[in-house]
């Protein structure tokens, strides 16, 4: 589903070039749970954006799906991003003024998809948000403003959901929800690729890819 | 509401006081525009309508000053200069004149009140035909010793009808027999006194300021001026439109200057637009790099930001066009204040098309000004947005 073959990242800090990724050979399988994980700096992060097109590659291949997307123009990446990526975020990123169902409502405003009737409702069920429809963020647990993150990543039905710790800013009983869920989306066929700090975690996953210094050790 | 348009009212909504301070600017800026253009508007309607209130065609006057012929017809200045005795006889027998009527405006001291008072001496006869407009209460006067006040001359004096007025000066005394309504012109700061009780008061018994003249055919106006300046020397004719244009031109440099005031604070405006919208950009950038990861286009979110500068131009302006109207009895009054001449009536009178061109005009300014944010605002980088974290 996503192949990477021999993709380097540089870029730039001050002065000094950064090779944020060097010469990564990986292939995601559709409907794979794959944590990645890796000491601070060692390009996990990069490497989640390069997986989720939200970044190019320096040099190498990217493939998304048979196609060639470090090829693509700006215009066809936004509209792969939109219409088969859901993004998760350690900050959540939610609109302080916007209800729940607005804020998972969000990326359908960009794709102009009109979702099916109780869809939102749906997909706040599904993360266990029933009762908090109509809440603002500031009136939300950190667990929930998650979830509702993560009904966001769903609303335009993604092939794939790219989580950067997910769970780094809950404890470990929201930790274990948001868990959960990520593994029941796996689990319905959705391929799920997180970031994570935490090894327990990350060891229930499928797959474990660990990076250091930019390199895949395994 | 659209969900972008919702979004767009909430992101403003996240800082209110700086959202309505914005808005407050322009609401000033068109709130000011909106005045200058009504009142220069309201300014040359005026000026026309009252011009042809007067009834007369032309003026007559001694060699001199066109502005101070536009002054004295206007508003009665007093000019230190009088016609001849002959020049109303010549006058009244030139062809084409179908009246002509001396006018003498002059100083009589009230020390009573601790004023001065403006005297306007002319004709009574005549009165009905170079003021159409007046709404007299009580009567023009007929005898020697009774008099015609303006309005606000009566008002401060706290005469009525038919109550005695002394002027120590000249030791005579007047009965008011008629009050003029409020005409909202300078003819309310007048008493007017039949010409030649006003020539005898002066000491001047042929004197007059200026000849008013009301010609029986309008197009022939130019030959009968032309003759009359031919075999009359040392006097001047200034037409009605003569009036008018160098009233105007006095007029223009005020009006510049106060359009270019309301335009430069339009410029303000719309600065304070561009800083907040800007300010609010960078403070969100993180949200906008997550919104490009979650599908938004460059375009999308240029979209948002410059629906965001719409909204608070479009809010701002509508409020400074309701402020103005519910201020414009205020503002009229000062400016009534500090002008030398303002015409009679509103000069502040509600126009919808003005209001809406005063909007669309805010509107383009301040778009143009959210054009620099919204650009910004899509160049973001969303990874390195989100690294920003």
């Amino acid at each position: 589903m996503i192949k990477l073959k021999n993709v380097e990242k540089k870029y730039r800090r001050g002065a000094e070039e950064v090779r944020a990724l060097r010469g990564i050979d990986l292939e995601i399988q559709a409907g794979e749970f794959a944590s990645v994980i890796g000491p601070s700096g060692a390009g996990k992060t990069t490497l989640l954006h390069i997986l989720g097109c939200l970044d190019l590659p320096s040099s190498g291949e990217l493939h998304f799906d048979g196609l060639r997307v470090d090829r693509m123009r700006e215009s066809e990446l936004v509209t792969l991003r939109r219409n088969k990526i859901g993004f998760i975020f350690q900050q959540f990123y939610l609109i302080p003024g916007l209800s729940v169902v607005d804020n998972i409502a969000l990326p359908l405003l960009f794709s102009k998809n009109k979702p099916a009737p109780g869809r939102i409702e749906e997909l706040a069920r599904q993360v266990g948000l029933s009762d908090r429809l109509h809440h603002v963020p500031a009136q939300l647990s950190g667990g929930e403003m998650q979830r509702t993150a993560i009904a966001r990543a769903l609303v335009n039905d993604p092939e794939v959901i790219l989580a950067d710790e997910p769970t780094g800013n809950l404890d470990s009983a929201n930790s274990e929800k948001i868990f959960d869920i990520l593994h029941k989306l796996h689990q319905n066929g959705l391929t799920v690729i997180m970031i994570t700090h935490n090894p327990e975690l990350a060891g229930r996953a499928g797959r474990t890819i660990s990076i250091k210094d930019g390199i895949i050790e395994q | 509401m659209s969900g972008m348009l919702k979004l767009s009212v909430q992101n403003l909504l996240r800082h209110r006081t700086r959202s309505f301070l914005t808005m407050l600017g322009i609401a000033a800026a068109v709130g000011v525009l909106f005045s200058v253009f009504s009142f220069n508007r309201g300014f040359d309607q005026g000026l026309a309508r009252e011009l042809q209130a007067t009834g007369l065609h032309f003026m007559v006057v001694p060699v001199g000053c066109a502005h101070e012929v536009a002054a004295l017809v206007l508003h009665g200045t007093v000019v230190p200069k009088y016609l001849d005795a002959t020049v109303i006889d010549d006058v009244r027998s030139t062809d084409g004149v179908e009246f002509a009527t001396p006018i003498l405006v002059a100083q009589l001291p009230n020390p009573d009140r601790h004023r001065i008072d403006l005297i306007y001496g002319v004709e009574m006869e005549v009165l009905r035909e170079i003021k159409p407009d007046w709404q007299i209460t009580g009567e023009i006067p007929t005898a020697p010793h009774e008099m015609l006040m303006g309005y606000d001359v009566a008002e401060h004096a706290g005469l009525t009808l038919g109550d005695e007025f002394r002027y120590p000066a000249v030791d005579e005394t007047f009965v008011v027999t008629g009050i003029i309504g409020r005409t909202n012109s300078q003819d309310d700061a007048f008493v007017y006194l039949d010409i030649a009780t006003a020539q005898r008061l002066m000491d001047n018994p042929d004197g007059a300021t200026a000849i008013g003249v009301k010609v029986a055919s309008p197009e022939r106006m130019g030959s009968i001026i032309s003759e009359l300046e031919e075999a009359v020397p040392g006097i001047q004719t200034v037409t009605m439109s003569q009036v008018m244009n160098s009233v105007a031109n006095v007029a223009a440099s005020a009006k510049s200057l106060s359009l270019a005031i309301a335009l430069v604070a339009l410029v303000i405006g719309a600065v304070g637009v561009m800083n907040s919208i800007l300010m609010a950009v960078f403070e969100r950038s993180q949200e906008i790099g997550m919104m490009r990861a979650i599908g938004a286009s460059r375009w999308n979110i240029f979209q948002i930001i410059l629906k965001e500068t719409t909204i608070l131009t479009m809010v701002g302006g509508a409020a400074g066009i309701a402020l103005a109207t519910v201020g414009a009895r205020l503002i009229e009054n000062y400016v009534r204040r500090i002008m030398p001449y303002v015409p009679g009536g509103d000069m502040l009178s509600f126009d919808p098309l003005l209001a809406l061109a005063c909007v669309g005009f805010a509107l383009v300014v301040g778009v143009g000004a959210g054009l620099y944010p919204a650009w910004k605002a899509s160049r973001i980088n969303p990874i390195e947005a989100i690294k920003g974290s």
